[in-house]
């Protein structure tokens, strides 16, 4: 059966939907996700939804529930990419996604991540996590340019 | 005016995600902007969802609406049809209020908030059709029929599907196929087996037959071989037993003639009855001999013109004697004792014909010395009549008859029919069988009707033209004419 792969990037998780989603597999991914977070206790999600041309009622409810239980499961949730179309989309389609944080692109949803356990841990006083957040930072700084699909926070039209 | 530019049908959830595809691809080559694809294409999804979820799947239809006045904007026109059993709190849904357990509920609201026109109808238990009207942007090219068809070779230049979704369905109809045919396989391998087993059977059966027929033949020439001895035995006693039976015979006559010297009246009787049994021993004998030659292809047939009348008066001549003479010499026939008349029929009208009258006379003989025997009281009449091909002798008697069980076995050799007068009378058994082979020897046949109780009539047919003479026919016919 078809899965949305996660992938591990040190202490978040990083999902990428690549294609368009039918409801069974958006499911899929809700409880995948879950399950991978309690399996490694990632501390962050990073949804990247930039492939995604259509977001409707369903979907939105989705990324609502993924956000949800993370926070539950002591991770945050960043939704990024969004197409500017969809974003419109969504606002008229009267859906808000309440508690789910957004960020342009991938760059910015780390950084916001980064941010978000660091305050989490205690503003800063943990060298781990410092010198985790450090690393990452340094990995994101040599990848990001030649990373295979870039991220694509385009600024609205 | 609704030019139709797309349908689908909504069974599955992939169905939905084709659909908004779908509608989006439309969306974008009628020349609606990113923004307005979208938001088509996301009302399409809410409403294609219900449909598969609650509506048991429908279809989506997509057209362009022709403004009715020029000038008006034309509207990208989507339906959507379910089966479903309508929606039963549709007030509450499009009111904002309802919140379904699965999306948001706010599909409907969703839809119609996306849509420049929403019209719904959801009667109830007739499904629900859903309406969404997009407006074309101002200065928008016409649609019309041309625009139909480059869209539809647009679409189908575009699969919808990406092309992992492609592989995988491919891959899923190779498993079919492969199952398909792997049935296929395991019908033709039974089938294979059950022919192989018919086979099998068959072989066997037909050993069997052979087997079958080898017992057979040996049978057949076991009972050809009995048969050859047996004529061979009968032909040998025959001539054997001749000799001494003439011997007595003649001894007899002297002993009658008084040649050896006067007899006394008992003495004389006993000599005759001692005449009597060896005559009827020499009949037998002699029946025997025939029956043999017959079988052992012995007999020849030595044809002559016939003429029924001569054939007639021999007959008379042979029965009138011992007719008259109580205590004759020749016991056969010589049951006329109870004053049975034997009567002829008319034979001048029949023309002569080519027969073996030695053989049709021994046949009549038969006839006639059978149908005294069994008649007590009435007649027997001999009569003849003949066609262009047979000439027919009949002999009548009113005699016991013969069951219809048995008709066909007295022409059975040693075969007599068991009767209170078949007790009395005395009889080789030979007479008809031997009557019946000189009559097929002829290229005729007898025959026989009866009624028991009230008389038989055994009919000889010869041919009047035999077999071997057909050449010779004509000639003879003409032959005949002048007599």
């Amino acid at each position: 059966m078809e899965r949305i792969p996660i992938l591990k990037m040190g202490p978040f998780l990083l999902v990428t939907i690549q294609v368009d989603m039918h409801d069974r597999l958006a499911m899929v991914l809700q409880d995948d996700l879950t399950s991978m977070i309690s399996r490694t206790g990632a501390r962050g999600v990073l949804l990247d939804i930039s492939a995604l041309e259509i977001v409707d009622s369903f979907i939105g409810r989705m990324i609502s529930n993924i956000a949800a239980m993370a926070r539950v499961l002591d991770a945050e949730t960043v939704v990024v990419g969004m197409q500017p179309a969809v974003a419109i989309t969504l606002v008229e389609l009267g859906l808000s996604l309440p508690g789910v944080r957004t960020a342009l692109n991938v760059e910015r949803g780390m950084a916001l991540l980064r941010d978000a356990v660091r305050r989490a841990d205690g503003a800063g006083t943990d060298a781990g996590a410092d010198a985790i957040a450090a690393a990452l930072a340094g990995e994101e700084d040599d990848g990001g340019g030649d990373a295979p699909r870039g991220p694509r926070g385009a600024p609205p039209a | 005016m609704t030019i139709p530019l797309l349908t689908c049908a909504l069974a599955t959830e992939h169905d939905v995600v084709l659909a908004r595809q779908r509608v989006r691809q439309v969306a974008a080559l009628v020349g609606f902007d990113a923004q307005d694809q979208t938001r088509i294409a996301t009302a399409v999804s809410e409403v294609a969802r219900n449909a598969v979820q609650y509506g048991g799947g429908g279809q989506l239809e997509v057209g362009v609406e022709r403004p009715a006045l020029p000038g008006a904007p034309q509207h990208l026109l989507t339906v959507i049809r379910d089966r479903g059993p309508g929606i039963p709190h549709l007030d509450a849904v499009l009111g904002g209020g309802y919140r379904s357990p699965t999306g948001m509920g706010l599909g409907l609201v969703g839809a119609r908030r996306l849509s420049d026109r929403f019209a719904i109808a959801a009667p109830p238990g007739a499904g629900t059709t859903v309406t969404l009207a997009r407006e074309f942007a101002r200065g928008a090219p016409p649609a019309d029929a041309t625009t139909a068809r480059r869209l539809a070779d647009a679409l189908a230049e575009q699969p919808p599907r990406g092309a992992l979704e492609e592989a995988r369905l491919q891959n899923q109809e190779l498993l079919r196929a492969l199952d398909a045919l792997r049935e296929r396989q395991a019908e033709v391998d039974r089938l294979n087996a059950t022919l192989a087993e018919t086979n099998r059977e068959l072989e066997e059966t037909n050993r069997g037959v052979v087997a079958l027929y080898a017992e057979l033949d040996e049978r057949a020439s076991y009972l050809a071989r009995l048969n050859e001895v047996k004529t061979r035995f009968l032909s040998d006693l025959s001539h054997e037993l001749r000799t001494p039976l003439n011997a007595i015979r003649n001894l007899v006559r002297l002993f009658l003639d008084g040649v050896v010297g006067d007899l006394t009246g008992v003495q004389r009787k006993t000599a005759a009855l001692i005449g009597d049994s060896a005559e009827g021993l020499a009949q037998l004998v002699d029946d025997w001999l025939d029956l043999a030659k017959i079988e052992a292809g012995k007999t020849t047939v030595q044809l002559a013109e016939c003429r029924v009348a001569e054939l007639f008066g021999a007959l008379r001549g042979m029965f009138r004697p011992m007719q008259a003479v109580q205590a004759g010499p020749a016991p056969v026939g010589a049951w006329n004792d109870r004053g049975v008349p034997l009567v002829f029929g008319p034979a001048d009208e029949i023309p002569p014909f080519l027969c073996d009258e030695a053989k049709v006379s021994q046949i009549l003989r038969n006839f006639v010395s059978n149908a005294l025997k069994f008649t007590e009281r009435g007649e027997v009449r001999v009569l003849a009549d003949a066609d262009d091909d047979w000439v027919r002798f009949h002999v009548q008697d009113t005699g016991i008859g013969i069951a219809p069980d048995d008709q066909e076995q007295i022409f059975e050799e040693f075969w007599q029919v068991e009767s209170p007068r078949q007790r009395q009378v005395k009889g080789t058994g030979l007479g008809l069988p031997l009557s019946r082979r000189l009559a097929r020897l002829l290229g005729g046949d007898v025959t026989l009707e009866s009624v028991p109780g009230v008389g038989s009539t055994f009919t000889l047919a010869v041919p009047r033209r035999p077999a071997g003479e057909a050449a010779g026919a004509p000639a003879r016919e003409g032959a005949h004419a002048d007599v």
